[in-house]
Order: structure tokens, then sequence, then C-alpha cells
């Protein structure tokens, strides 16, 4: 796999909001069919790496370079970053009253198509496969006419997350704490339709603080990240290190003789 | 005072029928009434010239205009061609517990009883309010029966042809537990002046459900007003939906006479061009225990200007009363204009009240959120503004309703004239 094409290179990045810098030299690198998980304690940057790499306004990238498929991501919009086939699923998704999920995902699906020079598609295959994607993450067809998220809980977010997911097939998902505030049950459902998706073609980030997603999806790496870098890598077994550790171990100071470590795909 | 109220006033006395007292009393306070000007509060921002300039009179002709066509809408139709009822298109048979007839058909004592109730729930302070009680040409009572439930909504139509004047008067009362949903709306050909007025006696536990649709455009003048009083336990749910024109102003009031009575009113105007609407709701709460909603949403295009005065009156009795006021606006383009003035009096010390106004900006995290998914920041930008709109057509009880108006809404909302 090594000679494979990276999907998304991250290289030295530094990175922060209002002058306050959050990321602090982040390397990364993903190929195709990859599934890497972020793991790390509150406040070591993990939502802002998808902040960052999606392009949100407010987020200053002040050094470091991040190719996407070839190209240089931190020059497109955040539209364009999307239609390139970069998925962030939103640990607290937004709540849209008055613009119908189904509406949405139309637009959605439409720019995702157009940028692909495929032309719209038709409301009724656009109904047909939403309802499939309904039924898939368990999310009631009516979710579908509700306002974007509107008065959904939080599992049911996390669920409306992974349909878009479905529907817009990325080459990159970003999932930011998908599993936070989920029940087991809900957790199940997001791991497997996860599964569902996973392919030579198609990566993931999964950003977690908490091993236990893991045990539902399991990645090919592991990363921990602390006070906005990398500090060790693994395979899946880092995971239930961690977890059997806790963070408190980042504190001492051979962290720094682990941040080099770096995991050849 | 003005040439035109003038007339209004002559004409008004030279009617005589069973409302004679009435009207008589409406003339003797015009008469005392100056004609607002730019320093008259109620009429601040609202010129009334197109009125003044209005070369519109009362017409007999027929009219071709019929009443829009509501997709999948079964209705009572109740017709007003020019102020006049037309009697051939109410329905041959009404449901059982409704009645529908004109004042002039009552038996003497019947219209006695009437002129009790008559123009008691419109407050005294609306100028065209007082016009239309003397020059109203038919006046139509609508009543539902006690505890009767009239699944099928009463479409109140008004028909107003080319340079027509009319004034055109309902009273509708519900009777104790009952419940009626009523759509008012208007047809209107150019240089038409109308003025409509809606009186709503909503009995003890009855349930009303109100839409007002304005959507006449152009060189079309109406001044109107809806104005409910709500007893113990009856609640009301009031959509208004509007375009502006040369002039389009209306005046609602809601008023709590009983306790524990729960009213909401959205209201959504969309105006474009030189139009002009102006919708000032007032409150009173004068018992304790209610509850009123109010949202206004409004989106205001090319030289438009949009008027909204928002009066809570919480008087000194009224404890526990919740009250919330909502008005956002959106500004599409540098030259449009809002005028907006949320106004709260209150006067009892246990009770909660809030009322918000705001120019509104795109939410950004919306914003990001739908750009997220690929679509461009300007296609976003109108998906948020609509829905900003759409959130209160979601929220219109009548399905039917709502899927007729949506894309109406929709199309209107496209071809706003942006200027930057």
């Amino acid at each position: 796999m090594s000679n494979t094409k990276s999907l998304l290179t991250i290289k030295d990045l530094y990175a922060g909001i209002e002058e306050k810098q959050i990321i602090k030299g982040f390397n990364l690198d993903i190929k195709p069919g990859e599934v890497h998980a972020i793991m790390g304690p509150n406040g070591a940057g993990k939502s802002t790496m998808g902040y960052v790499l999606s392009g949100r306004d407010g987020y200053e990238v002040e050094s470091g370079s991040v190719t996407f498929n070839g190209q240089n991501l931190l020059e497109m919009e955040i539209e364009e970053r999307a239609n390139a086939g970069l998925f962030l699923a939103f640990q607290y998704p937004v709540e849209i009253p008055g613009v119908s999920n189904l509406e949405f995902l139309k637009a959605s699906v439409d720019a995702v198509r157009a940028a692909n020079g495929e032309e719209a598609i038709s409301s009724s295959e656009l109904l047909k496969q939403a309802k499939a994607a309904c039924k898939q993450v368990d999310l009631p067809l009516a979710f579908l006419k509700r306002g974007v998220n509107e008065g959904f809980s939080g599992g049911e977010k996390k669920r409306n997350e992974l349909m878009q997911m479905l529907l817009l097939k990325p080459k990159l998902c970003i999932l930011d704490e998908t599993d936070s505030g989920l029940d087991i049950d809900a957790l199940q459902l997001v791991a497997k339709g996860v599964n569902s998706q996973r392919s030579e073609d198609r990566s993931f980030i999964i950003v977690t603080h908490y091993q236990r997603l893991l045990d539902y999806i399991k990645p090919d790496f592991v990363h921990v990240l602390a006070d906005g870098k990398i500090v060790k890598s693994g395979d899946a077994s880092l995971a239930l290190e961690l977890e059997s550790q806790g963070y408190s171990w980042l504190e001492s100071a051979d962290v720094e003789n682990n941040a080099e470590t770096k995991v050849e795909g | 005072m003005s040439e035109w109220l003038e007339s209004a006033i002559s004409r008004g006395h030279q009617i005589d029928d069973w409302l004679a007292p009435k009207r008589t009393q409406a003339i003797d306070l015009l008469s005392t009434t100056s004609w607002p000007t730019r320093k008259t509060e109620a009429w601040r921002y609202t010129s009334l010239r197109a009125v003044q300039n209005s070369k519109a009179h009362e017409i007999e002709t027929k009219t071709n205009l019929l009443p829009e066509h509501i997709t999948n809408l079964s209705a009572i139709e109740l017709v007003f061609v020019n102020g006049k009822l037309d009697k051939e298109q109410l329905p041959d048979v009404l449901p059982k517990g409704l009645s529908i007839c004109l004042g002039s058909d009552l038996n003497k004592e019947q219209q006695l009883q009437a002129l009790d109730n008559f123009s008691e729930i419109k407050p005294k302070r609306h100028l065209f309010g007082l016009v239309n009680d003397a020059l109203a040409q038919d006046v139509v009572m609508v009543s539902v029966e006690d505890g009767v439930n009239i699944a099928e909504p009463l479409r109140i139509s008004s028909l107003l042809s080319l340079g027509s004047e009319s004034h055109t008067r309902v009273y509708v009362t519900l009777g104790e537990g009952s419940q009626l949903a009523v759509i008012e709306d208007v047809q209107a050909e150019g240089d038409s002046l109308n003025t409509a007025f809606v009186e709503y006696n909503v009995s003890a536990k009855a349930h009303l459900e109100h839409y007002r649709f304005a959507l006449q455009t152009g060189s079309n003048v109406s001044v109107g007003g809806c104005h409910f009083n709500l007893l113990d336990h009856s609640t009301m749910h009031s959509t208004i939906v509007a375009f502006g024109s040369d002039l389009s102003r209306l005046d609602t009031d809601i008023i709590h006479s009983g306790q524990f009575v729960d009213a909401k009113l959205n209201a959504i105007y969309l105006l474009d061009g030189n139009e002009l609407f102006d919708l000032h709701a007032t409150v009173e709460h004068a018992v304790p225990n209610g509850t009123t909603e109010e949202n206004v949403r409004c989106i205001v295009a090319g030289r438009a200007k949009a008027v909204f005065n928002g009066r809570i009156h919480i008087h000194r009795d009224a404890q526990k009363t919740l009250a919330e006021l909502n008005n956002r606006n959106l500004l599409m383009s540098k030259t449009a204009e809002i005028n907006t003035k949320p106004e709260l009096e209150i006067y009892a010390d246990d009770v909660r009240c809030a009322h918000g106004a705001t120019s509104a900006q795109v939410d950004d995290k919306a914003l990001y959120y739908l750009q997220t998914r690929g679509i461009d920041r300007a296609k976003a930008n109108v998906m948020l503004n609509f829905g900003f709109i759409n959130e209160l057509i979601d929220l219109m009880p009548n399905a039917v309703l709502s899927e007729w108006i949506r894309p109406i809404i929709r199309q209107r909302f496209s071809e706003m004239e942006v200027r930057v």
C-alpha cells in the first residue's frame, strides 16, 4: 500500500482561532481506504482539526500545508472542499428551521453532482435514495420533511449527519465525536453505517474521546492528539491502551520522544 | 380635514339603514378627528397621499374577477364584489350550526341586538375603521352555534375591480366551545380602494383559526383591520401573509377579555419595488393568565418599505400574563426600508413578557453548515433567507394553505430585487 497515492497529507500545520494557536505542528498522511482514529483529551484540538480542514471562517492557518486528492485544500472555499469529497460530520449539527431536510439534501447532492459534471438529481430519485438512507440509519421518514435537524434529539442529529454522508458519498469522512451522547444501540447503528461505507476509495478520520466507538469501527491507525499535535501513533491496540491508562500520562515528559513516531502506511 | 374624508362623511350622512345609529356615532368622531400627517404616531411612516389622490368610486358593475384558485381547498365561499355580498356564490346549504346573513335581512329585533355588538370590538381609534362604520356597504354576520365544529374553513374573498371604492364589513361570532377557520383574502385590480374590517367575537372555550392573505399589489389601496375579542379559555391562531401595494395597511387588535386565553399571531411580509405594507398589531391583556405569542418576519427588497408596530399592553390586573413578541427583518437592498417599533406597556408586576426586534443577518453557523455540504454561499444565503419565512409557513395549521402559499412566496422571493 505504500505506493498508493495519499488522499490527504497534512504537513507541519499550525493553525488557530483569533490569534490563539491550537494546532501546533500537525502531521498526518491518509491513503484511500484507511481508517484513522484521532484520540485525545478535551482541548487537544480535535474539533479544531475538523474546522480547519473544512475551512470554517475564523480558523486561520499560520503555516504548513494540506493536500487533498492532489489539490491544495487550504486555497479552496468551504463548498469546494465538500464538492471535492471532504465531509465533516459535526459533533453539534446546527438546526435550520424553515429549510426542509429534503430540500437541503437535494441542494447538497446537486452541488456535488454539478462539481462532478453530472446533472441534477430528479426529485423522485433523490427521495428514493433518501428513504433508503433513512432506513439504513433508522431515521423516521417524516424527518425528511422537517426543518434540518429541527427539534431532533442528539442521536437523531448524528444519524442525520450519517444519512447525508450516505447520500453524498465523500472520499474522506471526518467524524467529529460522532459517538458523544449516543447510547450503545445508537452507537452500534452509527458504526454499522460507517462500516457499510468503508471501501478502497473512501477514508475516514474518526475523532473521539473514548475508545468504545472503536470497538465497532476497527481503525487501521490510532493517533493521540495532545496540545495541537500528534504525540503517539499506533495500531488499534493503542486505543485499548489509552482506555486503560487514560490521558494523564500525556502530561509526563517522555511524550516528546514519541512525538515523531510516524506510522508508515 | 382632507377632501377625501369630507366626501366620505357626506356620503355617510346619506345612508339611512339599520346601522344609522352606529354610522352617526362614527361620523361624529370622524368630524372631530384631524387627518393624519407624518406627525400622527399611527401614520408616521405611512403616507396617506394614495388615499387623498385616489379617484376610486363606488361602482355597481359586476366583475370578471374570481377568487384565487387554491388547489385542494374545499371552503365555504363568502364573496364580496366591490364591497357587496354576492349571494349567488353562497352555498345553498350551510353546515349545521353555521349561519351567514346580511345585517339588512335581519328582523328588527335581531338588528337591535346586532347593533349592540357591532363595532364594539374594533377600537374607535382606527380612523379607517370609523370610515368603514360610516360607509360599510353590506354588513355580513357570521355565527357558529355553541359547541359546533365547522369542518370546512370559511373563506371571505374581496374582489375589487378597476377603479372601485368599497367598504367591506363582516362580524363573526363563535359560540361557546365552537371551532371555525376563516380565510380572508383579496383580489384587486388597479386603482381600487378598499377598507375591510372584520370583528371576531370568540366565546369561551372556542377556537378560531384565522388567515389574512393581503397579496394584492400595484396601485391598490387597502386599509383594514382584524379585531379579536377572546373570552375565557378560548384560543386563536392567526397567520397574516402580505405583499405590498401603493398603500396596504392592516391593524389587528387581540383583546384578552377572558382568562386563560391563548393567542398566536404569525405575520410574514415580502415587499419589493415601491411597495408598502404596514402592520399595527395591538394586544390587550386586560385580565390575568393570558398567553400571547407574536412572530413577525419580513423581507424587504427594492425600494419597498415595511412598517411594523407591535404594542402589548398588560393591564394592572393582568397578572401571570405570558407575552412574547418577536420581530425579525431582512433587508435585501440598500434602498429598502424597515420601520419597526415594539411597544410594551406593562402595569402588572407578575408577568413574563419578552420582545425582540432585529434586522436579521443570516446565521453564520447555518451558512457554514450548508457550505460544508457543498452548497455555495450565494445559494446557501437564499435558502436560509427563504427558510426564515418558511418557518412561519410551516406553522400554519392548515396544510392545504401552506402548500398553496409556499410556492407563491418562493416565486416572489426569487424575483425580488436585490441591490447591495
